[in-house]
């Protein structure tokens, strides 16, 4: 008993001094390292999360044969664009070199206590390296996930896979380097906080090249060159899919503080999700006065358009005046879809109008709305234009739009051009009209809609048909 | 059985190029409702212009000309390719 008595005494000690002991030499400091890390993983986490909204959203505005092809692709990007940004694109983005690249930091790599030397794009966030990567890498999948969007249900899947080698090494790093990674347009102060123009333009601008390459679908235009609908197979997927990208904003937005303590990210998921709102009204109000039809699709791209336009101004614009930039997002949004698509360029999901113009928007906000006091504390740029800041930091703005712009749609579309001459971007007609699914996967998405798969079944009924007469 | 085409490719506008064993089709309109057919034999010349955005010109003996415009150049030679495989199949070219 008193044995018992004297181990439990023991035990009790070790438990109460064993956390002082772990914890006698944890600073302040590294409690803050360690929240701030698992905001940024968590964010990042939401931001991956976005794939599947990507996913749900171009299966839901595509035909049934192809929405196979669909998932497949955004895996088989995801898994390129994680390689090939590991070994390449980060150091161009964030690796220190001179004012167009990242010239250090290959493989994501630097030695103990050289990463801030080695990565100085990323030096002013305290996470650990493989935070700031997988938090980065999952931008880069977004921006590639747009590019997609208007290539769907006509793309040769080694298509896909070849330009994302291109464009996660090259393409997308280069003018992440120039705004983000210590570059010449973020020496000249552009605000892009989390990548209206990094992203969003990117990506729209790499699929705008692609798509006037490619060409549209058969039978998108009639013989009078009208644009005629082609309705997606499943509008609650993709509703689904804008949700979900609704709430990976969450991670997008607040995320890119990098940092949980004293970071304003809260106030930024305010100006989010507010805009977000205000360009569902917008987009409702559009489709209303052009069609008098509220249009399920013009809704989520409204929302999308609006989030995409935020993403910039986050952290710099007052609260009202993310509901403008939403709301006025929404409208250009639909005006540009409507033009697009009557200038023959056959964009299924909407991404050009979504994701170009919001980006454009959304970029050029930031010198209309930026505040002084929230300027100060971000510490990038100048105080926008309504706010006596003048012309100079619209300037900057429009500067970086032409800028990341004008690159990536020439390098796109040389990219592009090299393919279509050697491999092709096209299907052939009748694995078009056929469907993806079954011409390049082997495989139908929704199998039972298309092929008999329960032989089975049909046998018993023609059995006990027969035994009936 | 629906005839499976040789060699098939689009082109710019709906427009659907096949080659058959003895003829080309040219399947063009929104919904597909004008088909041209053109004989091998009365095929003349077949031409691609372009690296990018190709054209495809294929002249008949008639004097009429077929433009097929930004075609992908692998789709594009290979249906100038199964003409003239047949063409030399048949002893058309001299």
């Amino acid at each position: 008993m008193r044995r018992t008595g004297l181990t439990i005494a023991v035990i009790l000690a070790l438990v109460m001094l064993l956390p002082q002991a772990a914890f006698a030499k944890t600073t302040i400091a590294d409690v803050k390292v360690a929240v701030d890390t698992v905001w940024v993983i968590v964010t990042a986490c939401l931001v991956l999360f976005m794939q599947a909204g990507f996913a749900m959203l171009e299966v839901g505005f595509s035909r049934m044969k192809n929405v196979g092809s669909v998932v497949a692709k955004i895996l088989a990007n995801m898994g390129i664009g994680l390689v090939v940004f590991w070994a390449f694109g980060f150091a161009i983005a964030f690796g220190t070199g001179n004012a167009v690249f990242g010239t250090e930091g290959w493989f994501t790599s630097a030695a103990p206590g050289e990463v801030d030397k080695v990565f100085a794009g990323l030096s002013w966030t305290e996470v650990p390296l493989g935070a700031k990567f997988l938090f980065e890498v999952a931008f880069a999948l977004v921006s590639l996930a747009i590019v997609w969007g208007t290539m769907l249900e006509r793309t040769k899947f080694a298509v896909y896979c070849v330009f994302a080698v291109v464009f996660a090494g090259f393409i997308y790093p280069t003018v992440g380097h120039w705004i983000w990674g210590g570059g010449w347009l973020s020496g000249l102060g552009m605000q892009d906080f989390a990548g209206s123009t990094v992203v969003h333009l990117q990506g729209a601008v790499a699929a705008l090249a692609g798509t006037l390459l490619l060409g549209p679908r058969l039978g998108k235009y009639d013989d009078e060159g009208r644009p005629r609908t082609i309705p997606g197979h499943n509008m609650p997927l993709a509703v689904l899919g804008v949700i979900i990208l609704w709430i990976g904003w969450w991670g997008f937005n607040p995320g890119s503080t990098m940092a949980a303590v004293g970071a304003p990210f809260a106030y930024i998921a305010l100006t989010t999700n507010l805009a977000a709102g205000a360009g569902v009204l917008g987009a409702m109000v559009a489709s209303y006065l052009h069609r008098r039809i509220i249009d399920v699709g013009m809704l989520g791209n409204g929302a999308l358009a609006a989030l995409v336009a935020i993403t910039a101004s986050c952290a710099f614009v007052a609260p009202w005046a993310s509901i403008v930039i939403g709301f006025v997002a929404a409208v250009v949004m639909y005006a540009t879809y409507i033009f697009v698509e009557r200038l023959r360029v056959d964009d299924p999901l909407g991404a050009i109008a979504s994701h170009g113009m919001g980006g454009v928007w959304g970029t050029l906000s930031t010198g209309l709305f930026a505040t002084p006091q929230l300027v100060k504390e971000i510490g990038v740029g100048d105080p926008g234009l309504f706010y006596g800041g003048g012309l100079h930091q619209l300037g900057v703005q429009a500067l970086g739009i032409l800028a990341a712009g004008g690159f990536t749609f020439a390098t796109s579309y040389i990219v592009f051009a090299i393919l279509k001459a050697t491999i092709g971007l096209r299907v052939k007609p009748h694995q078009e009209l056929d469907g993806l699914d079954v011409s390049e996967h082997g495989v139908y998405g929704y199998a039972e809609s298309l092929v008999a798969t329960d032989e089975y079944r049909e046998a018993v009924t023609l059995d006990s048909g027969g035994r009936e007469g | 059985m629906a005839e499976k085409p040789m060699a098939q490719a689009a082109a710019r506008g709906n427009t659907i190029v096949n080659v058959y064993a003895d003829r080309v089709e040219i399947v063009s309109g929104w919904q597909g409702q004008h088909t041209e057919r053109i004989p091998h034999r009365s095929i003349a010349d077949v031409r691609v212009r372009g690296l990018v955005n190709c054209t495809l010109t294929i002249s008949t003996n008639e004097g009429r000309v077929y433009r097929l415009e930004h075609m992908a150049l692998p789709d594009a030679n290979e249906i100038r390719a199964a003409i003239g495989h047949q063409k030399r199949k048949a002893g058309l070219y001299g």
